[in-house]
């Protein structure tokens, strides 16, 4: 396991996310502000498309989630659980910066 | 061995009578008699006050109050289509029709009323008609299908209800009254003039002061009514409405005294001068008075029953002490109102409000000293009514000047006190419905079925709701109005705050009117935030993606990359095709782009080309070949409007009236570009033959041969509804206008990711409202509607253009931030079906839908709508 630096954190957009390629995987990072990074894989294990970094940030019931561009679930940027759907997971990772860098630990 | 129960009889089982046994099975009184129920009809009890809803839906069911099942639950025995012929007052019996008697130890004459048809030559013609039962509807039905023309005779409630529902079958309608004027018996002669002309505007053709001599036969139609002033009209149909009569004959060969002028005489409770005989309803005469409605007929039911209750027992039984007769309706979509002494009286002190540019005439009538107030008339704006009700009912002195009754508006309408009466059908207080939301009752289906309320005419629905909202905002309980977890608004107060507040991002929106939240985020969720992009856009007209005020974090799937997602991520591209018009030229250059990029090409429903299987980071450069050609954004990631399709029209077309096509192009650049609720379409048709379909469109428009024919609100989709005749024959330059005020209108006060249909049925008044919003400036804001639909026009961009322009906001389109260490190759798999490309997903049905809230946009009849 590496960390792997995937871009400056200037080129993430703020309050929404972006797609990063990390040891051959898509993995969707989220830049919050203040509330911080999150980091889950891309995929979007109701579809199984790769897609989730162009999900919508929502507050449901105070916790942060995105939703699934293409049927609207919410996954909790935390811990990637489904809020409709218990059994449905998207991967979370480990997500730093470092001196204007950001980094994920990639997983094999 | 059992004793037997004492036996109880019913008469009739109309809605009274009905409601009779439901009192009784309150009171548990049916374990106590054995009670038999006779009817004469083949059906148990249904709602005569709505009957013309049975056009609307072709059934009776909608109107059954009850079932056979229900009576045999309660061990009542019902005999439908069993007339009862003679009474036997000393033996205590009653006889049938078929020969059977039964006996009784108490009687309810429950016989309602009966139509009076007027004693003219003529009147047991064919196609002559009168209207109470369903078989009487039925009968109209068939009728109605063989006329051109019909007239109904009577001009009062009920004839202009029996109007309404000829109308509805597509008969001409005419009305003949023998007063001077409409419903002589509630309204003064100015109110009757106002509702006369404003039923004239709906097309239907009314006739004051006729009297009719004869039915004879007809030159171009079945019949010919010749009248007292040698006038005559020719009609296929008539419907005899012109009141009703108190149905006493079995009173009458049973030695009841009956009245003078008809009805079953009775006292405080409802006996009749035959021992243990009562008689409820309009059979009934009180102190020399018929009441014709339903509310004081149930009063009658609970006295009844409560006096059978009260013997034997030490119970005191409720009285009858006479009924208020105000009444609220609307007729043929107008509304109408009357309380009290409605045509005044001797002396009496009056305010009166005439406002003939909104259609609005109110009359109330004040006692001598001007404190109290005694009746009151309403046309064409029924929202004072309840508090006018109160004040009439209460008698409470009139704080301030009677004026500021009448301007008060209709605000405070649900500020009543608690015994008021809110449902005069089932004497429901607003107390009792307080009561009830405190319990628990939170929806207005389960206020009705605890509470009664509004279950009988259903006129004080609204204001049900009013009281329920009220009693939950009060109670600090969450209730329906707001758009989400994130705000108590809907989306018409959250287009207000930004207005008034010139609010233009969702960081102030949320922090300065968003619920407060626990964790103290201020996301919002993807029901508020595009919601809010909505509205900025509507507002502001700014690029939808703009950065620097965080709109593009706002901004749902589609909208967020200006292209619409498909099953496997990839986006679908539809340039603008005006009206359906494209150049050869134009066409093979997008036939050109879509070859280079392998896109799935197929025509839509919206007579344009969808390109399908960009991925996001070839939507830039494919946009850029398309503008470069001369295309631009067709907006159908938005909401807003699509398309404006239209038939080939008079330029090409042998039929045609109209250049439909050339006004379609100018429609579709005018509105391009509005942000909206929900998505928009439009159509226009170049003759009568209306080949563009408009009449399932947002906004249909039809040539004729001396303008266009404009029809609102239709749609296709999942629950598919034509478009209503707004206006005829208008010159261009006015639909224009209309269409401007109806759109902003909509823009202004419709509901999030609601259609114009569901938007227009919700508007109190509907249709009608809507005209006299857009054609009559009731509200006074067309001036402003226009303005705002010119600025909307005059800042129109094409997204596409504008994004590609910004280089930095090209960035978003990299499929990865770190487009370098990612693999050149395209992830996604396709297979090729018919010559073109296709994703290779395996689940090939639909995805499974997270949230329901967002079923009704994903309609799929045409892939215009799948985008």
């Amino acid at each position: 396991m590496s960390w792997i630096n995937v871009c400056s954190e200037a080129s993430m957009p703020k309050g929404t996310g972006v797609a990063a390629w990390v040891a051959g995987r898509a993995v969707a990072i989220f830049n919050l502000g203040n509330d911080g990074l999150f980091a889950l894989d891309n995929i979007d294990p109701a579809s199984g498309v790769s897609l989730l970094a162009r999900g919508l940030i929502c507050e449901i019931d105070g916790e942060l989630c995105v939703a699934s561009p293409l049927y609207k679930q919410h996954y909790r940027l935390d811990t990637g659980r489904c809020i409709e759907n218990n059994d449905l997971v998207a991967k979370p990772f480990d997500i730093k910066t470092e001196q204007g860098n950001v980094f994920v630990l990639a997983q094999s | 061995m059992a004793v037997s129960k004492p036996k109880l009889v019913v008469v009739g089982n109309g809605m009274v009578g009905h409601h009779f046994i439901e009192q009784l099975c309150s009171l548990g009184l049916n374990k106590t008699f054995d009670v038999h129920v006779f009817g004469e009809e083949p059906r148990p009890a249904y709602d005569r006050v709505q009957l013309s809803k049975y056009f609307e839906t072709g059934s009776a069911d909608p109107l059954m109050l009850t079932s056979a099942q229900d009576y045999q639950d309660w061990g009542i025995s019902l005999h439908l289509n069993t007339p009862i012929t003679a009474i036997d007052i000393a033996a205590k019996t009653v006889s049938s029709a078929q020969g059977d008697n039964y006996h009784y130890d108490r009687l309810v004459l429950s016989t309602g009323s009966f139509p009076f048809v007027p004693p003219i030559q003529g009147n047991d013609r064919a196609q002559c008609l009168v209207y109470r039962t369903i078989e009487d509807l039925e009968a109209i039905q068939a009728a109605a299908q063989n006329s051109k023309v019909g007239v109904v005779v009577g001009g009062g409630l009920l004839g202009l209800e029996a109007a309404n529902a000829m109308k509805q079958l597509g008969v001409k309608t005419h009305v003949v009254e023998f007063a001077p004027q409409l419903m002589p018996v509630q309204l003064n002669d100015k109110a009757g003039d106002l509702l006369c002309s404003k039923i004239e505007q709906l097309g239907v053709s009314v006739h004051t002061s006729k009297a009719t001599t004869a039915i004879i036969d007809g030159e171009t139609a079945l019949h010919r009514m010749t009248f007292n002033d040698e006038s005559y009209l020719e009609t296929d149909m008539i419907v005899f409405s012109a009141g009703i009569r108190p149905q006493d004959s079995l009173a009458r060969v049973s030695n009841i005294n009956i009245g003078e002028r008809g009805g079953i005489e009775i006292d405080d409770y409802c006996l009749t001068s035959a021992p243990d005989v009562y008689a409820i309803g309009e059979c009934a005469l009180w102190q020399q008075k018929i009441f014709g409605l339903v509310a004081p007929g149930y009063q009658m039911a609970r006295v009844v029953a409560s006096h059978i209750a009260s013997l034997g027992s030490n119970t005191v039984s409720q009285s009858f002490t006479g009924a208020d007769m105000s009444t609220k309706l609307k007729l043929l979509g107008v509304d109408v109102a009357a309380i009290g002494a409605s045509r005044g009286f001797d002396n009496a002190q009056f305010v009166e409000l005439s406002d003939n540019q909104g259609g609005i005439y109110k009359k109330l009538w004040l006692d001598e000293t001007g404190k109290f107030l005694k009746g009151a008339v309403l046309i064409g704006d029924n929202s004072d009514y309840s508090r006018l009700l109160d004040s009439y009912l209460s008698q409470d002195e009139i704080e301030g000047s009677a004026v500021e009754l009448l301007l008060a508006g209709a605000e405070n309408e649900a500020d009543l006190k608690d015994t008021s009466i809110v449902c005069s059908c089932h004497q429901v207080t607003k107390g009792d419905i307080v009561e009830s939301v405190n319990a628990g009752n939170h929806k207005i289906a389960e206020i009705k079925s605890c509470t009664r309320a509004a279950s009988g005419c259903g006129g004080c629905a609204p204001l049900v709701q009013k009281i329920i909202d009220q009693t939950l905002q009060a109670a600090g309980l969450d209730f329906n109005a707001g758009i989400c977890a994130h705000f108590d608004h809907d989306r018409q107060a959250l287009y207000h705050l930004c207005q008034v507040e010139s609010i233009n991002d969702f960081n102030t929106l949320i922090t300065q009117h968003g619920k407060p939240s626990a964790s103290g985020h201020k996301y919002g969720c993807e029901i508020c935030k595009p919601a809010a992009a909505s509205i900025f856009a509507s507002l502001q007209n700014h690029y939808v993606l703009d950065q620097n005020l965080g709109h593009v974090q706002l901004q749902d799937t589609n909208d967020a990359y200006l292209g619409n997602i498909q099953k496997d991520g990839t986006y679908s591209i539809v340039p603008r095709v005006a009206g359906g018009e494209i150049t050869p030229t134009k066409l093979i250059a997008m036939g050109q782009i879509a070859q280079e990029y392998d896109l799935y090409t197929k025509i839509t429903g919206g007579q344009r080309i969808d390109m399908f299987g960009a991925p996001l980071s070839q939507l830039p450069e494919i946009w850029k070949k398309l503008i470069d050609a001369g295309f631009e954004t067709g907006h159908a990631y938005g909401k807003s409007l699509r398309t404006v399709k239209s038939c080939v029209g008079s330029t090409w077309c042998r039929y045609g009236v109209q250049d439909a096509v050339g006004f379609a192009i100018d429609l579709e650049n005018r509105y391009k570009g509005l942000r909206s609720p929900h998505k928009l379409k439009f159509a226009v048709s170049g003759c009568t033959r209306e080949c563009a379909e408009a009449q399932s469109k947002d906004i249909g428009i039809i040539a004729t041969d001396k303008g266009w024919n404009l029809y609102v609100a239709g749609n296709g989709g999942m629950r598919p509804r034509h478009g209503d005749l707004f206006a005829t024959d208008l010159s261009t330059e006015d639909l224009y206008k209309y269409i401007d005020r109806i759109l902003m209108f909509y823009v202004k006060t419709a509901d999030k990711l609601q259609r114009t249909s569901t938007w227009m049925d919700s508007l109190d008044g509907g249709l009608a409202y809507l005209k006299s919003v857009v054609i009559d400036d009731v509200l006074g804001i067309n001036d402003t509607l226009e303005q705002q639909m010119d600025h909307i026009a005059a800042t129109y961009q094409c997204e596409w253009k504008t994004s590609l322009d910004q280089p930095e906001f090209l960035a978003r389109f990299n499929e990865f931030v770190n487009p370098n260490d990612a693999p050149t190759a395209d992830t996604n798999t396709y297979q090729r079906i018919r010559d073109q490309r296709f994703p290779n997903i395996k689940d090939a049905g639909a995805g499974t839908i997270a949230v329901k809230d967002i079923t009704d946009d994903i309609e799929q009849p045409a892939v215009e709508e799948l985008v």
